[in-house]
């Protein structure tokens, strides 16, 4: 069975189609939970967020940031939803990884909301061990950072255990009378 | 915020306009309870971080595991975040998604951005929402339903000129000027968004079709269906074993075989 995005990339005309590259497209879905609703989706298929390469996630997120603009300005919203609905738990659909973008406005008594809840300081304390630890594993993404070693340090050491050997640790003023 | 006499407030209203953007900047970060988190004056349980953002697990969760993730510069609504930065945030969130999944063993997660105060943002201060889910959790509760496909181009229609201004797409002029048309009728057909080289482009025939569209972009095709049937040449095939290669490479199969 194919995926429902995938025959939409290959031309079947289910959806309103917005924008469309070689990686991405920008659609206005059939089944959605607000008219104005629209979903940005990779062509290449990927079932979850996690198996999307980090560059093409980066191009989904500044098209969905630009999308909810568009949607401020051109449908009058008040407030716009960004919701990667991720794996069956979260409500995925379609198993093809896609980007909503929601428009909003006041009193429009859309449930995307959570009651807030008080756990028990146990809970709360595991979890954070877990995922701190796993998170603690992350490091470098997405920036590239450059090392700098302190090269000139290491090369005077070898100076200190030549002059030690005199018995004498005044070998910076042996330097300095060495001088022309 | 407590509450001010009318002098009181109107004297804070003069030191805010006396302000350099600056002094204002500082000043909106000492009233943000999460640049206070950042800096580390209130504590938090911090799960990650790097130098541009920073997770933590928010206190009032939706579900144990709740993580918030901040750009550490204040940034209070969403279109003030530099592109570069959201692209940062959503990567990161992905590699969370990836540890909660584990940790947590949830069936999904759910990345949620609430932009603007109708929209559920609560702090003056951007942030992703990570939750993790499991099935019949009655979080975020959203029920889809269907709409006409007339209502879909509709949607299209108010929203492609815009989106277009955005992205930065150039609309080709209307119908004559087209250079040499491919092919066929369609004049307009060739050129809807950016010059798309090797891809044989599925065009947006189905953008506004529809005579009532006000939209004087040539994105209004008049012709549906021959155009599609030329894209079917991709082999079925070919995509099906890719399918298969990418499964076998990814670690996560459990939540994505639970779609099979």
């Amino acid at each position: 069975m194919k995926c429902e995005y995938c025959e939409i990339v290959e031309g079947m005309e289910k959806y309103a189609v917005l924008f469309q590259d070689e990686q991405v497209m920008i659609v206005v879905k059939d089944l959605i939970v607000t008219p104005g609703q629209i979903t940005i989706f990779p062509k290449e298929h990927f079932t979850i967020l996690e198996m999307v390469p980090d560059a093409i996630l980066e191009k989904c997120s500044t098209l969905a940031n630009k999308v909810s603009m568009a949607i401020f300005e051109s449908l009058g919203s008040h407030g716009t939803n960004i919701l990667i609905q991720n794996g069956l738990g979260a409500g995925q659909k379609v198993p093809h990884f896609a980007i909503e973008v929601i428009p909003r406005i006041e009193n429009d008594n859309l449930p995307l909301q959570w009651p807030p809840k008080q756990l028990m300081d146990d809970d709360m304390d595991t979890a954070h061990l877990m995922i701190k630890q796993e998170g603690d594993k992350l490091i470098g993404i997405g920036t590239k950072k450059e090392k700098k070693e302190a090269t000139p340090e290491k090369k005077e050491e070898p100076k200190k255990v030549v002059e030690d050997k005199d018995g004498k640790k005044n070998y910076l003023l042996k330097s300095i009378k060495r001088l022309p | 915020m407590a509450e001010m006499t009318e002098e009181q407030r109107k004297a804070y209203e003069e030191k805010l306009k006396n302000m350099s953007p600056e002094e204002l900047k500082q000043f909106q970060k000492q009233q943000c309870i999460f640049c206070q988190i950042i800096a580390g004056k209130i504590p938090s349980k911090k799960v990650y971080e790097d130098d541009k953002c920073i997770a933590v697990l928010d206190i009032n969760p939706a579900a144990k595991g709740h993580v918030l993730l901040l750009p550490k510069e204040h940034y209070a609504i969403m279109p003030q975040v530099p592109e570069k930065e959201i692209a940062h945030l959503t990567v990161v969130s992905k590699y969370l998604s990836q540890i909660v999944l584990k940790v947590l063993r949830a069936s999904g997660t759910s990345i949620f951005i609430a932009n603007g105060f109708a929209a559920g943002q609560k702090a003056q201060h951007f942030m992703i929402h990570l939750i993790p889910r499991k099935e019949g959790d009655n979080l975020l509760p959203i029920q889809e339903k269907l709409i006409t496909r007339e209502m879909q181009e509709k949607v299209a229609g108010a929203v492609i000129n815009r989106l277009n201004a955005v992205l930065g797409v150039k609309t080709p002029p209307p119908k004559e000027t087209i250079a040499p048309p491919p092919a066929e009728d369609k004049e307009e057909s060739a050129i809807e968004e950016k010059p798309q080289p090797p891809h044989p482009p599925i065009k947006s025939p189905t953008l506004a079709p529809t005579p009532s569209q006000p939209s004087s972009q040539p994105a209004s095709q008049p012709m549906p269906p021959p155009e599609k049937k030329k894209k079917k040449p991709a082999p079925e095939e070919e995509e099906e074993a890719e399918e298969d290669q990418r499964k076998e490479n990814v670690s996560l199969d459990d939540i994505a075989n639970l779609f099979k």
